[in-house]
This record gives structure tokens, C-alpha cells and sequence, in this order.
């Protein structure tokens, strides 16, 4: 029931095409997204140990001054949230579950969302962003970084799917 | 020509917050509709039973860059005052890679983790946490891998000018591949079913 409720890709990306489109017109930069969870790792560092935090060369660009969660990127992911959220309700998909694959357990499904989730919050900052920001972003500008970002994204997926077969299939 | 309005002072910061949230909106709106916040479908491109990905992602590519030019080439765009997504080959590369794996693992990248949780799922909740916790765990490490980070970078560096020809041949290259590249997923796809 869900599968057919969804848009075609084609559709869905013109629709992102657009918005990106938009976001090159008003804001003069692109979408992104990963940076927002680098803040939210800085500002949380911060209220748990300032000394430590403070001693992180990295996050400081971000505690510099002012209130790091004021930030466009954090912003735009509120409004992803409440673009989704209404998609879902609208379209009928919305259902509180984990989702996993059928022969895979709870816990283990916990297990790969956690590591994976290290794995792209670090590969994220190593590439200066992620499929939003590099991918999608550079893409369009045709900037070197936005291709080696996708072709390497994808090498990598082949070659990890073919060794984990099981994983999601 | 008066765009990029934010580089041109056509508002404020405050106001800039606004327009990422209505910005943000669409963009959620469009990943989940397109079925881009379920883990099956962004994972199925690496198992070759959904494509939902690549169309939807090189489709967005395509509209986006050749509204771009257009808008730069008429005037209607300052290019000099757009942001260019900064090049630095080797971390690109290795980060894209290492992004890869991520991805699949999780059933999720960094955006569509939050349309995900957006539509119930909790797992995508854990992946978000899972990012929070990478990126703590890069600036820990930062002074090792400082070196290589800053290795390779070549500023704003694009296609047309590092191989000498006009933004146009690219895109239009570009979309010559996406469409052999559609036309062969269409075809994998239906002899599948």
C-alpha cells in the first residue's frame, strides 16, 4: 500500500531541483544537512564538559560566539522535518515503527542505525558535507567536489552491498 | 541583477532563518513523497531493486543546474556572489567512500534520516544520535587526520573550467548520461518485475 502511494522519482526530483534552484536565488549557497549534527555534537560537548569542548580545534568554528543553533542549516532541517511530517500525514505513509529489514532483529537493527550513523556523521565532516551539501549542492554547480563525492558514494554502496548481501535484501 | 537577495542585503539574518524553514519544508516534502525517507528504496539502488535514488538525485541535479545557468547567463544571477561547494580531492574521495558505506548501513544519509524520522521511524532516530556521535568523534581525532583534511584543495573548482569548455557542453553531457542511465533502469527494472 505504501509503495504505491509515493511520487515518481522524476517528480521528486524536479521538485528538489527546484528547491535547490531556490536556494541558489534567495540564499546565494546550497541545501545541506550534516553540518547541523556536527553543531548539535558541538553545542552538546559544550554543556557536558566546556573545558573539553573548548579544547577541540574542530568545533570551534562553531563555538565561537553567539548561539551556534542559530544557524541556516539547522533551521532548514526543522523545516525538512515539517515538509516530511506533512508528506507522510498526507500521503497517508506515516506509521511509528523500526524499520529493518524482514529477517533482521531489533536489536541488531538498533546496532547497524548506530554504527552507520558514526560512520556517515564522520565521513561527512571528512568530505566537508554530505549528499546534500557535496552530492546534490555541488552537483548542480558542477563542482569537481560534488562528483567525486557521488562516484565514490556509489563505488563504495556496490561494493559493501555486494559484500553484505544480507544486509538489506 | 539583484541575486543572490541574501548576498544583496534584500534581508536580514532573522529573515534568512524564516527562508531556510520554507526552504527546508519543500525539501522534506519532496525526499519523502519521492519515497526517500524509507531505508529500502535508498538503499535498493546498491542491490539493484530500486532506483529511486539515482533518478531522483540526477533529475534534481540537472533541473537545478541548468536553472542556474540560465539565470546566470541572462543576468538575472550574480554568479561571483554564489557560493561554490569547495573541491579537496583526496578527503572528498576517501569521506565519499567511507560516506558509502555509512549509508548503507544505516539505510539512511544525513537528510533523509530526519524526512525518515519525520514519517515514524524511530531506527532513523538512532541513526541521527549515530551522527551527533560521529561528528564528536571527528573533532576528537581532528589533530591526526588534520593533515590529510586540508590535503588536495583546489578552491571552487568546476567542471567547465578545469576541462576549458562552456557550462553548457558539461550539462549537456551530463544529461546525455543520466538519460542512457534512466533509459537502462526502466529497462532493468521492468524485465525484473
Amino acid at each position: 500500500m505504501e509503495k504505491n502511494s509515493f511520487w515518481s522519482p522524476y517528480v521528486s526530483g524536479i521538485g528538489l531541483g527546484l528547491t535547490l534552484l531556490a536556494t541558489f536565488y534567495v540564499i546565494g549557497k546550497g541545501l545541506g544537512a550534516s553540518s547541523a549534527f556536527s553543531i548539535v555534537s558541538a553545542v552538546a560537548a559544550q554543556k557536558i564538559d566546556p573545558e573539553y569542548a573548548g579544547s577541540l580545534k574542530y568545533f570551534s568554528r562553531y563555538l565561537g560566539g553567539g548561539s551556534p543553533l542559530r544557524d541556516w542549516i539547522v533551521f532548514e532541517l526543522i523545516g525538512l522535518f515539517i515538509g516530511a511530517l506533512t508528506g507522510a500525514l498526507a500521503g497517508r505513509s506515516f506509521g511509528l515503527k523500526l524499520d529493518r529489514p524482514s529477517h533482521m532483529t531489533g536489536g541488531m537493527r538498533i546496532f547497524t542505525a548506530l554504527t552507520g550513523g558514526v560512520l556517515l556523521g564522520f565521513a561527512a565532516r571528512l568530505a566537508r558535507g554530505c549528499t546534500s551539501g557535496v552530492a546534490l549542492t555541488g552537483g548542480a554547480q558542477m563542482a569537481l567536489a560534488g562528483w567525486v563525492f557521488v562516484m565514490a558514494m556509489f563505488v563504495s554502496g556496490f561494493i559493501f552491498a555486494a559484500l553484505f548481501r544480507r544486509l538489506w535484501s | 541583477m539583484n541575486a543572490p537577495l541574501y548576498e544583496y542585503g534584500l534581508f536580514g539574518e532573522g529573515t534568512g532563518l524564516i527562508v531556510a524553514v520554507v526552504i527546508g519544508f519543500f525539501f522534506g516534502l519532496f525526499l519523502e513523497r519521492g519515497g526517500l525517507g524509507n531505508p529500502h528504496k535508498l538503499t535498493g539502488v546498491f542491490y539493484l531493486t530500486d532506483f529511486a535514488v539515482p533518478k531522483a538525485m540526477f533529475t534534481a541535479i540537472l533541473v537545478a543546474s541548468s536553472g542556474l545557468y540560465l539565470l546566470g547567463d541572462l543576468k538575472l544571477l550574480d554568479m561571483t556572489r554564489l557560493w561554490i561547494v569547495p573541491t579537496f580531492f583526496w578527503p572528498q574521495l576517501v569521506g565519499g567512500a567511507l560516506f558509502g558505506l555509512g549509508y548503507l548501513v544505516a539505510g539512511y544519509c544525513p537528510g533523509t534520516a530526519v524526512a525518515a524520522l519525520a514519517s515514524g521511524r524511530l531506527d532513523a532516530l538512532v541513526t541521527m544520535v549515530g551522527m551527533v556521535a560521529g561528528s564528536l568523534l571527528f573533532a576528537v581525532v581532528y589533530p591526526a587526520v588534520e593533515n590529510f583534511y586540508q590535503t588536495s584543495g583546489m578552491g571552487a573548482a568546476t567542471l567547465p573550467d578545469l576541462l576549458g569548455v562552456s557550462h553548457w557542453a558539461v550539462l549537456a553531457f551530463v544529461v546525455v548520461m543520466a538519460a542512457g542511465m534512466f533509459y537502462s533502469m526502466e529497462r532493468y527494472e521492468r524485465k525484473a518485475r
